[in-house]
């Protein structure tokens, strides 16, 4: 597996502040990457590669949430840092609540600056472990059938062999059949473990019941 | 007493009277040569009196003979004296026929004295007595005198002359004169020179009575001479009453002058003399008695506007005739007051100045009340950009925070390449000089800032439009930017400069500016934008602010433009009035509609610096 270095991308419309901030945070040890405009930003970025975003706030045409917005739409939504020149409430408030991992004054102190980038770079990354399991964990259910999906719903309501078979009216040497097929498929051992991957990899969006109806 | 002495006597008295009353009237009026002429021949009539009475009472022919030469020095005298009476009083006459009659006279006495017994007779031979009136009185008789007819002739002359005078008077229209002066002499001459035809040829044998013919010429000169001066005592009482109207005239003239408070000021030119009412002198802090020159006038002038008031009475001076300034008057006291001058320069005939009447009123309260608005509206357009800079508040300490955030970042990261065991000086240069630019956009922005927030007064200068609309769209693009709005800016290339103050002109376009970027938060569309374009049309630069917001509402466009007006939840209302006073003191124009494809555009017209007229055709 090829390491790649995470990237600090600057993006603000102000090029004497983009120099600047690039120049401390290169000589703090990130690798940086500047941008005028929020465009120009998501047309180059390495659709992969680790990192985050330090954009500017007030920008003209797209501004610093509108990025955000659509950062979010994207498959790879590198954890965003705010800057601006004097921060207003109703912004800071839309920008938190749109997942910011901070907003920051430009005249920030250089510690909760850097702490922040560190941050922001440590959860890209935690994130990244994240979808990594669980894109491999996708791809492990992806190859059960139609059928042992069906069973797998079951099995993890905690419904018994013969409780399946009735419910699906199927016998019940099949269902056993099924449930070999999925453990071997999924390569686990028990049904709590079965129980943990699935909730690891989001399969199903309801709430998994992990008791049986009616005790 | 004999009826002949009480008659001769009485006449001659008369004559002396009123010659003696006419002398005294020459001696008033030394030009009245009518009175003179006037007693020379009431003199001559009594003195011919005198020598008609002795001859009548004569005892021997010799005395008879004396009295009648020395007679003739009488007739002399009131011959040529009416002549110059009906020369100076008819003013008519031809000089040669004056001449004729006084040559002749003047030469019958010569003869007189040289010829003869006298004039009449070369010699008496004898009295003879003869009943006249109820008395004894002598008559003479003996050898006519040839050269008597030298005397006749000047007679004959004389008639004509009078008559040649009395035509021309006549036809002048003066008819009454001649009635009586020229009428009145023809007809007692041709009497008196008749009898004593008659009487010294021998014909008659009656005494000489031409004393009652010329008792009655000079009755009626004396009765013309006195007639005239009741006329003339008549017309001077008249004058004297009309006078005493003018007077009332002139007086109720002050009156309402004074009650108006204006001061009045009249300069004769031609005596270089000045006249003030008392109001004028209190005005400019005269005293009663001061005496006034042009000289002590001007120093009451303000110095700083003496030299344009001199300007404007030279241009009255010199042929404009009108004049109407204002200007500070100083006071011996230390005083200031303004005073406002209206006046007119008459002209004579030739041209020149004769006569400059001016008033003068003290505007002083009123110019104070002026100075007190135009300071009030500073205070106000002042406000105005103090709430205007609050409103735009966040976008400046953006512009602000940007810079000050540049320069922080590139002191960290210098003194983190410092600590390097080798660090990269080239680097920090670069660093340095980045702070450098940074300080410079921060203070720019502070300085723009302070020059909107400052309180003055208007001072025009050449401006460039491109600037200004420049340094606008520098202080406004952060807050178009975080509104979403587009600022497009279009200045049209070579536009020549305007004669404005560049801070109220900008003040007029941040407000417009923002104006349309208020209408279109309002708006919500798509296409968000505010144009700011500048373009040369004529002797005039115009710039319009257009929006795409949704335009003014038809009922709302005649009064945008009245103070306290507003649309905006928070607005004062006096943003457009301000803008409008401002452009109004550029003497230029500010007017709003709306635009065929929506939006409204307020645009502004200034007139362009003069000597740069031809580059904008």
């Amino acid at each position: 597996m090829c390491v790649t270095v995470p990237i600090v991308h600057v993006v603000d419309d102000d090029a004497s502040f983009l120099t600047a901030i690039s120049r401390l945070l290169r000589a703090n040890g990130f690798s940086v990457k500047t941008y005028s405009s929020a465009h120009e930003f998501l047309a180059q970025r390495d659709a992969d590669a680790p990192g985050c975003v330090l954009a500017d706030l007030r920008m003209p045409q797209m501004n610093g949430l509108d990025l955000q917005s659509a950062l979010a739409q994207t498959p790879n939504p590198l954890p965003i840092l705010f800057l601006t020149g004097h921060g207003d409430i109703p912004s800071t408030v839309r920008a938190m609540r749109g997942g910011a991992e901070d907003f920051l004054e430009k005249r920030a102190p250089k510690e909760r600056l850097l702490d922040a980038v560190t941050r922001a770079l440590a959860r890209d990354s935690r994130e990244r472990g994240v979808r990594d399991r669980q894109r491999e964990l996708r791809a492990r259910f992806d190859t059960l059938t139609e059928r042992e999906l069906e069973v797998l719903s079951h099995v993890l309501q905690g419904q018994l062999n013969k409780q399946i078979a009735w419910d699906l009216g199927i016998h019940e040497r099949t269902v056993k059949l099924h449930r070999t097929a999925i453990t071997t498929k999924l390569k686990v051992q028990s049904v709590a473990e079965l129980t943990r991957l699935t909730q690891e990899a989001g399969i199903f969006p309801e709430p998994v019941r992990t008791f049986p109806k009616g005790l | 007493m004999s009826l002949i002495t009480i008659i001769w006597s009485v006449s001659a008295a008369a004559c002396l009277t009123l010659a003696g009353i006419n002398l005294l009237v020459w001696f008033q009026n030394r030009k009245a040569w009518a009175n003179l002429f006037f007693f020379v021949l009431g003199t001559g009539t009594a003195a011919w009196a005198f020598c008609e009475l002795r001859m009548m009472r004569a005892r021997t022919p010799a005395e008879f003979a004396t009295v009648l030469k020395w007679g003739h020095v009488a007739v002399w005298l009131l011959i040529l004296s009416l002549v110059g009476f009906v020369r100076v009083y008819l003013k008519a006459g031809r000089p040669w026929l004056a001449w004729m009659v006084c040559g002749l006279r003047t030469l019958a006495l010569v003869v007189n004295f040289l010829v003869g017994q006298n004039l009449n007779y070369r010699e008496i031979t004898r009295l003879r007595p003869v009943l006249f009136l109820g008395e004894t009185v002598q008559i003479a008789e003996g050898v006519p005198n040839l050269w008597m007819l030298v005397g006749q002739l000047s007679f004959v002359f004389l008639i004509f002359f009078i008559a040649d005078a009395s035509i021309t008077a006549w036809r002048r229209g003066d008819r009454h004169r001649v009635l009586a002066v020229g009428g009145g002499a023809m007809f007692f001459i041709i009497f008196g020179a008749s009898q004593s035809l008659l009487v010294f040829w021998g014909v008659a044998r009656v005494p000489l009575i031409s004393t009652l013919s010329f008792m009655g010429l000079v009755a009626v000169m004396g009765y013309e001479l006195s007639s005239d001066m009741i006329h003339a005592s008549e017309l001077g009482r008249k004058l004297r009453v009309s006078e005493a109207g003018l007077h009332d005239v002139e007086e109720r003239m002050r009156l309402a002058v004074e009650a108006a408070g204006f001061g009045v000021l009249i300069r004769d030119f031609a005596r270089n003399k000045f006249w003030a009412s008392d109001k004028w002198r209190d005005l400019f802090g005269f005293s009663d008695t001061e005496r006034l020159e042009l000289d002590v006038i001007l120093q009451r002038i303000h110095p700083e506007d003496r030299e344009r008031v001199g300007l404007m009475a030279e241009r009255a001076r010199s042929g404009y005739g009108n004049y109407d300034m204002e200007f500070r008057a100083v006071l011996p006291s230390g005083e200031v007051r303004w005073i406002g001058a209206r006046g007119r320069v008459e002209f004579d005939g030739t041209g020149k100045p004769a006569f400059a009447r001016s008033v003068a009123y003290d505007i002083t309260r009123k110019r104070e009340a002026e100075d007190e608005a135009a300071r009030l509206r500073r205070h106000i357009a002042h406000v105005d950009r103090v709430s205007m800079m609050g409103q735009l508040a966040s976008a400046l300490a953006h512009e602000i925070n940007q810079p000050l955030g540049a320069i922080l970042r590139n002191a960290e990261a210098a003194e983190l390449f410092l600590q390097d065991k080798a660090p990269d000086l080239e680097e920090v240069g670069a660093i340095l000089a980045d702070i450098r630019k940074d300080d410079q956009r921060a203070g720019n922005v502070i300085d723009r800032m302070r020059g909107l927030l400052k309180r003055r007064d208007l001072e025009r200068r050449p401006v460039d439009v491109g600037e200004i609309v420049g340094e606008v769209a520098a202080l406004i693009h952060s807050d178009a930017a975080a509104r979403h709005i587009n600022l497009n800016l279009t200045v049209a290339d070579n536009l020549p400069p305007v004669f404005g103050d560049p801070v109220h002109l900008q003040q007029v376009l941040l407000n417009l500016i923002i104006n349309g970027m208020d209408a279109i938060a309002e708006a919500d569309l798509e296409d968000r934008h505010v144009s700011v374009a500048a373009v040369c049309n004529g002797q005039i630069v115009e710039i319009a602010v257009s929006d795409s917001g949704p335009g003014v509402p038809a009922d709302k466009l005649a009064h945008i433009f009245d103070p306290f007006f507003t649309t905006k939840p928070n607005g004062m209302g006096m943003g457009l009035a301000i803008s409008r006073t401002i452009i109004e003191a550029h003497d230029g124009r500010l007017w709003a509609e709306n635009r065929n494809e929506g939006g409204a555009s307020f645009r502004f017209a200034l007139p362009i610096v003069e000597k740069d007229a031809s580059k904008c055709a």
